[in-house]
């Protein structure tokens, strides 16, 4: 059986790191099931009462708008993102390659050292965290759908286009969707929303 | 596509009457006035003898949004024994809020009521 204790941390993993006020609503949730228990409630029901804590922590954050975010804005952030990766190994090539090394080889040795790099960090960052580096600077986070915090298989879904080399054709959808979503956005069901400015405050 | 269930598609009526109300509910709970969730519960449960049943997971999600809002303003006590309480108190726009929503509700429902009678009347 579920304690109280791993109720309230299911909730609160579920809901983005940034979510305002996350620590106030565990302690809130605390007080209510210590107080249910005290009247006499068995544990279970009060659990039960308060719901599957998945749903709970979407209902929670349903409080924070969703807003759509530019096709540029979006490029922007994945650019950073890039960068970061790419400079790394190109003055990792540019130390180690050897000298006589033709141009065409150096380039795809570099992609084939960069892109893994780059994906890694990218589910890695926004399973955990909801951003990147280059989503930090422009104020954009990445969700699922209903406004959790995306899971670590979602990361991987998003980042297939790289590993499948349709990175161009999906991004394209990007361009034409309702919500700017790109097709294994669509697919593994998450969105990239903006940072509000209400949240950066609190 | 599949044809939804008629006692789904009731429920789903439920659901959405109940979560247009929700906000007014809690919000006229409020209105003597501060107190924490678990009162407000309680509360809810008591003046409607459980006839409007919400499960305490949904209350508290709605207190968080109306504290976005700013329909509310929070103050966390400690009781002597016991754990923190969070006490939830209106706001002048909440209580702007709660005015509206009301005068909304009123309408609607007076709306409804007159729609069902005629209906009645000239079966």
């Amino acid at each position: 059986m579920m304690t109280a204790d791993e109720y309230i941390a299911i909730v609160i993993d579920r809901m983005p790191v940034d979510t305002p006020m996350r620590r106030q609503i565990a302690d809130e949730l605390r007080a209510h099931i210590d107080e249910r228990t005290r009247q006499g409630h068995a544990l279970a029901d009060v659990l039960q009462q308060l719901g599957d804590p998945e749903k709970l922590a979407e209902s929670y954050v349903a409080a924070i708008p969703l807003d759509v975010v530019s096709f540029g804005t979006r490029a922007a952030a994945k650019i950073i993102d890039a960068m970061l990766a790419i400079v790394p190994v190109a003055i990792l090539c540019s130390v180690l390659a050897p000298k006589d090394i033709a141009l065409p080889a150096l380039v795809v040795g570099m992609g084939l050292l960069a892109c893994p790099l780059f994906m890694f960090y990218t589910i890695i960052a926004e399973s955990r965290t909801s951003q990147t580096f280059g989503k930090r600077l422009m104020g954009t986070r990445v969700v699922r759908e209903e406004g959790t915090r995306i899971t670590i298989g979602q990361a991987i879904v998003r980042q297939l286009p790289w590993l499948l080399q349709i990175f161009w054709i999906d991004a394209f959808f990007a361009l034409f969707t309702e919500r700017h979503q790109r097709a294994f956005e669509l697919l593994s069901k998450t969105r990239v929303v903006s940072v509000s400015t209400q949240e950066a405050v609190s | 596509m599949a044809i939804p269930d008629r006692a789904d598609e009731r429920r789903g009526i439920e659901r959405e009457l109940k979560r247009g109300s929700l906000e007014l509910i809690v919000l006229h709970l409020l209105a003597p006035g501060e107190a924490y969730g678990y009162e407000i519960v309680t509360k809810l449960t008591e003046r409607t003898n459980g006839a409007l049943e919400v499960t305490d997971g949904t209350l508290y999600p709605v207190l968080y949004r109306l504290e976005r809002a700013g329909s509310v303003t929070v103050r966390w006590e400690t009781p002597e024994r016991g754990v923190p309480r969070k006490y939830y108190r209106l706001t002048a726009a909440g209580r702007e809020e709660l005015r509206q929503l009301e005068a909304e509700w009123t309408t609607f429902t007076q709306a409804m009521a007159k729609l069902l009678r005629q209906d009645r009347e000239t079966k």
